[in-house]
């Protein structure tokens, strides 16, 4: 029940056969999981486009012109909008907005779940009591109406958007980290150096964190394509990454709604843009999810 | 109503029955009969306009309301001579404009059967005005300050009320007919108007919605016989522009165009070419807000190379789409009764060529030790909201031209007036509507040393010594001699540099019939009475 | 069992406590006063008037009284007043109620109904073609932002079929056809995108029970291939289905919140969002929390349902 929970953004598993190594692992990765392979590439087009977003754009993306709501030709790949700024070119350098947002929250959010999970595993009795109740708390409400909540609450800003995203990502972090951590406790060679006489903090960080490792990689590109889609949310509802930075949910708010009929381009691409990413790091953090954490799968 | 004004509206009349006799084509008469669906502008926060400061409510609202006097919804530019009566028979100023005498008609009664005395208009303009002995207090008086010169209001008998004035004030008939001005009555508890509606206007109300509609049904007892034409009037609000445009094409609709920009009563006239589109100007400008108290604002140069950076033919045709007028404090003529001479405009700061403007801008910044070594880092605050997003972004790429180093603040509904008021901003941009095109209305509330709305913090005492002596003025000409004088020195000085005056759009199915638009405000023309559908 | 039940009601009961505790903060939290948002529409701030307010609504009292007063009012059913609308918020919210419970019924039922039907196709043709068109969908699905799903449906379906529902809500028992026609569209693009979740976890589970020895057996035996799966897989497979409905609960409300925005819906989930956005602070704490109680109540029935249903569950472990 616990785990099923711990997977509502992204949930799925499968049974392998069991494989022989042949090839390098790259390669075999993409032989088994051509899915995953599509995904990576997606991904790193994504990171491509964020890095070099300076390089592969034709125009300054905030720069207004008075080419306003012109359509998609050689001029303005994908037109532009009712400011004249160039809509391929914010689509490139919103990547930027997309990736950092996306990453530091799931950063941020799984590392401080992780980090509870991984105390509130190990130590267990009453510190894993409290631990988990707060962690129900935080799970009570959905992940976007909790994110709106603190968006509103903290204002409009780039980091204020950050913590807005990571927190409601921390319990359900913190849930997966744990149950691993319950498995891995019981494991003889733990057992033995508590036997030895190790400091727990010794063994929480020598033999029980890096055995977490599968499990928080898999959930943290699991977690990546929900963030990205939850800042999308907050900046098309206006509680997100505010003006100039070319935001994609923001690009589909104001102006995409407004102009929905006379400049279609508006409303489609910045929307394929993030579904691409999204779709993207959740196929690359399924196939992670087969291939990295096996104890994961039939939950 | 004077002899002579009457005898001229016997004349205008008696020319309209010989043109209508002699014209080929007959107007069509008038029919009874449905229920006109309407998009406002937003929802209204409240159905109260005494307590808003929104056309949302007033738009919504003045359906089901009355006031003494009214703008003949037929006459497009406003002023003194279009003012005609309402709830009041006849008025007349005394002692030099210092007394307005009013008589109200006898045969007004409130949606709820009871009668309309003087008691009512007395109780409401106390109330509004704040006067010690008014019997409630309004937990919040926006326009309070309208009725500052009024000293005291009489009723001597049931139908008859005094405004006695401090000072002689002929524009206060132009305050009294504003949408914002409507008679509440006495026997209903002030706070239930924000929620509920009982007025003795030509329509009722049926059911409120917030955030959903407004729905109004035909008063039979109103007092203009004959009126109104509709059955009813339905208020619905729907958030995206894009689906406005989709259920007005759909014809769910029968009117739309409320805050709508030129695209998108183009793109609603394209797909239906058969919908009548009606743009004219209106009384809401951009306006720049420039605290000279923060540094490095408190230098003249700088606020006035910002105000020449920002390049009012670009304005035009980004944020605006083409669709706006340019001019001073006052809206321009010839939509605007008090306008700079055209001449004139084209010479104020940003009007020039953009080029040498812009080096002008980085000279002045230069003389103040800004340049590209050392830019100037600016926040330009604006309300987080669509129209006022788009300026603001389009102001932070123009600043941005002249190496000043600008970011957007976007600030929340519900702090922005706060920190409005506080002056806690560097650069801001605002909308700025006033409901009654006249120089009282304007200036008062938005140049006077002091006032809440005064968000620039503007301050000069002999700009409020010619605002009071503009104001007693009778003489129209030497009165407009005066506002130009004035509306010249805010210019010169930059008090709030004005980007330019939008547009308004009406945008309706041809078988709406009469629906009026005014140019130099959007506030006067929702009583609907005189509204009636060719199905 | 019994001792499980009072076990989860208490956990129940201590989650919403806390829930109260930090929604109440947040709204603290929240940039400008309270008070002047009641300005906000008058245009301008005035001191005098401000601190009257502050008085006669109790926000000048210290934080404990605040709170205590609104736990009360809340624990009774009150859920307050709107700020912005100066009413009481139930007058507001109820007439909206019916139209955000047919969404979230209608997404539920063709989440349900897209989603079991394929999960157990994707399952039986594991590694085939089939099978990854529909992973490549339902993923597809998970990926796309709601709202612009309904923006894109929006711009195809009025565009291109002349798709235009009624602008205001009309209720299934005044006209029945364009309630429907009002309602499928959203709901549909609604439910897809959490049929994709519920296609996930009903293809695992039906894996699992497809290498069951006695499936193996069954098919060994020569039973035909449907009528096995039908039969007996997805009987045992309906269990983790089960739980995920539950949880859907809560990704239905969020999929409605922009849902009802984009499609112009009056429902509560867009209430939600007006309010956020116009800073109706009492209305925002009070639905919050009306949302917290009721994904709360939810799971709590989904725990006790799998509790009941496999009785494999050990009670003093969950």
């Amino acid at each position: 029940m616990a785990q099923v929970r711990a997977l509502d953004v992204v949930a799925d598993t499968q049974i392998l056969p069991i494989e022989r190594p042949r090839g390098s692992a790259l390669g075999r990765f993409a032989r088994k999981k051509p899915l995953g392979a599509a995904g990576g590439i997606l991904v790193l087009l994504l990171v491509g486009t964020a890095v070099l977003a300076d390089v592969l754009s034709t125009h300054d993306p905030v720069r207004t012109s008075t080419n306003v709501l012109v359509a998609p030709g050689a001029d303005f790949f994908l037109g532009t909008d009712n400011l004249g700024r160039d809509l391929y070119s914010r689509i490139v350098h919103g990547s930027r907005i997309s990736l950092l947002v996306g990453l530091a929250s799931t950063i941020v959010g799984t590392v401080l779940g992780g980090l509870i999970g991984l105390i509130s595993g190990y130590a267990g009795g009453k510190t894993d009591l409290l631990s988990q109740r707060v962690m129900d708390i935080m799970q009570a409400l959905p992940i976007l109406v909790l994110a709106l909540v603190l968006a509103a609450a903290l204002g409009p800003s780039l980091p204020n958007a950050i913590v807005a995203i990571s927190i409601p990502i921390v319990p359900r972090a913190a849930r997966v980290i744990r149950a691993s951590v319950l498995g891995i406790r019981e494991l003889t060679y733990v057992e033995s150096a508590r036997a030895l006489g190790a400091r727990h903090v010794r063994i929480a960080l020598r033999h029980i964190l890096p055995n977490t490792m599968g499990p928080f990689i898999v959930l943290a590109t699991a977690q990546l394509g929900g963030s990205i889609l939850v800042e999308a949310a907050l900046s098309f509802l206006g509680l997100g990454i505010p003006e100039p930075y070319p935001s994609w949910g923001r690009m589909l708010s104001i102006a995409a709604a407004e102009y929905a009929e006379r400049a279609p381009w508006l409303v489609i691409w910045p929307g394929l843009a993030i579904s691409l990413a999204v779709f993207g790091t959740n196929l690359l953090g399924d196939a992670l999810r087969d291939t990295l954490d096996p104890r994961l799968r039939g939950s | 109503m004077t002899p002579l004004r009457r005898s001229v509206r016997l004349a205008a009349l008696a020319l309209v029955l010989v043109l209508a006799l002699t014209l080929p084509v007959p107007a069509q008469a008038p029919k009874s009969g449905g229920v006109l669906t309407i998009h406002p502008l937003t929802a209204p926060p409240s159905l109260s306009p005494h307590e808003e400061s929104t056309i949302a409510t007033v738009q919504q609202v003045s359906a089901c309301y009355s006031n003494l006097v009214y703008f003949d919804p037929a006459k497009k530019q406003e002023s003194i001579d279009t003012v005609i009566p309402e709830l009041a028979e006849k008025w007349s100023w005394q002692d030099n404009y210092r007394n307005l005498v009013v008589l109200l008609r006898r045969d007004v009664t409130w949606h709820d059967g009871k009668p309309l005395t003087s008691r009512d208009v007395k109780y409401t303009f106390d109330v509004v005005r704040g006067a010690p002995d008014a019997p409630v207090k309004l937990r919040i008086n926006p326009r309070k300050l309208w009725y500052e010169n009024v000293e005291a209001i009489e009723a001597p008998d049931p139908h008859t009320v005094v405004f006695r004035l401090k000072r002689p004030q002929p524009s206060l008939v132009l305050l009294l007919a504003s949408g914002y001005s409507p008679i509440y009555p006495a026997h209903v508890p002030i706070a239930d108007l924000k929620t509920t509606c009982v007025g003795t206007g030509p329509y009722k109300l049926k059911d409120y919605r917030p955030g959903e509609f407004v729905e109004y049904v035909r008063n039979p007892n109103y007092f203009v016989k004959g009126r109104p034409y509709l059955d009813g009037v339905k208020w619905v609000h729907i958030k995206d522009r894009s689906t406005q445009i989709a259920a007005l094409q759909a014809g769910q609709l029968d009117v739309a165009g409320s805050g709508w920009n030129r695209t998108n009563a183009e793109t609603a006239k394209k797909g239906k070419p058969e919908l009548t589109v009606i743009e004219s100007d209106s009384n809401v400008n951009d306006n720049v807000l420039i605290n000279a108290k923060r540094a490095p604002l408190t230098d003249e140069g700088v606020r006035r190379a910002i105000n020449l950076a920002l390049d009012r033919k670009a304005y035009l045709v980004g944020p605006r789409q083409g669709a706006a007028t340019f001019g001073g404090a006052m809206q321009p003529r010839p939509s605007g009764v008090w306008g700079l001479p055209q001449a004139e405009v084209g010479t104020l700061p940003g009007m020039g060529d953009p080029v040498k403007q812009k080096a002008e801008a980085k000279k002045l910044l230069a003389a103040a030790g800004y340049g590209p070594s050392n830019p100037m880092k600016l926040t330009v605050s604006t309300r987080a909201l669509a129209i006022y997003v788009d300026t603001a972004s389009w102001m932070v790429d123009q600043l941005r031209q002249v190496g000043i180093d600008a970011v957007l603040e976007q600030i929340e509904t519900g702090v922005w007036h706060p920190k409005m008021t506080r002056l806690d901003f560097q650069v801001a941009l605002n909308l700025t509507g006033t409901a009654v095109d006249d120089p009282d209305a304007m200036f008062f509330e938005n140049y006077r040393c002091g006032s809440q709305r005064n968000f620039s913090g503007y301050c000069s005492e002999e700009i409020d010594r010619l605002m009071v002596e503009q104001s007693q003025t009778l003489d129209h000409a030497k009165r407009l001699k005066l506002v130009h004088e004035i509306d010249r020195k805010l210019q010169a000085e930059g008090a709030r540099p004005i980007l330019g005056w939008g547009k308004q759009y009406a945008v309706y199915w041809p078988r709406v019939k009469a629906f009026a638009q005014h140019e130099n405000s959007i506030f006067n023309v929702w009583r609907l009475q005189d509204v009636w559908l060719d199905k | 069992m019994r001792g499980y039940v009072t076990k989860r009601l208490l956990i129940a009961v201590v989650t919403l406590f806390g829930m109260s505790i930090v929604i109440f903060s947040l709204m603290r939290l929240a940039p400008g006063n309270i008070v002047d948002i009641l300005f906000e529409s008058a245009g301008y701030v005035d001191q005098a008037d401000k601190k009257q307010l502050e008085r006669e609504l109790g926000v000048d009292r210290p934080l404990a009284v605040q709170y205590s007063r609104w736990v009360g009012e809340v624990a009774r059913g009150d859920l307050g007043k709107s700020y912005r609308y100066d009413m009481p918020a139930w007058r507001i919210i109820k007439p909206r109620l019916p139209v955000t419970l047919e969404l979230a019924f209608l997404a539920l039922f063709f989440s349900i109904l897209l989603g079991v039907p394929f999960g157990v196709l994707s399952a039986v043709r594991q590694d085939r073609p089939l099978d990854y068109v529909l992973r490549v969908l339902s993923l597809a699905g998970l990926s796309m932002p709601a709202f612009w799903l309904g923006m894109i449906i929006i711009l195809f379906f009025v565009r291109a079929l002349g798709w235009m529902p009624s602008i205001t809500y009309v209720s299934p028992f005044v006209d029945l056809k364009a309630n429907l026609w009002q309602f499928t569209v959203p709901a549909l693009a609604v439910g897809y995108r959490s049929s994709a979740l519920i296609m996930r976890i009903t293809r695992s589970a039906m894996l699992e029970v497809l290498r069951e020895d006695y499936i193996r057996t069954a098919w060994a035996k020569g039973q035909r291939g449907t009528l096995v799966v039908w039969r007996h897989a997805l009987k045992n497979a309906s269990l983790p289905v089960i739980t995920v409905v539950g949880i859907e609960f809560a990704f239905l409300i969020g999929g409605l919140v922009v849902t009802e925005t984009v499609f112009n819906l009056p429902g509560v989930a867009r209430y939600l969002v007006d309010a956020i956005l116009l800073r109706d602070y009492p209305v925002v704490q009070n639905l919050t929390m009306f949302i917290a109680v009721v994904v709360v109540l939810a799971n709590l029935a989904v725990d006790l349902l799998y509790a009941w249903a496999d009785p494999r569950i050990k009670y003093e472990k969950a």
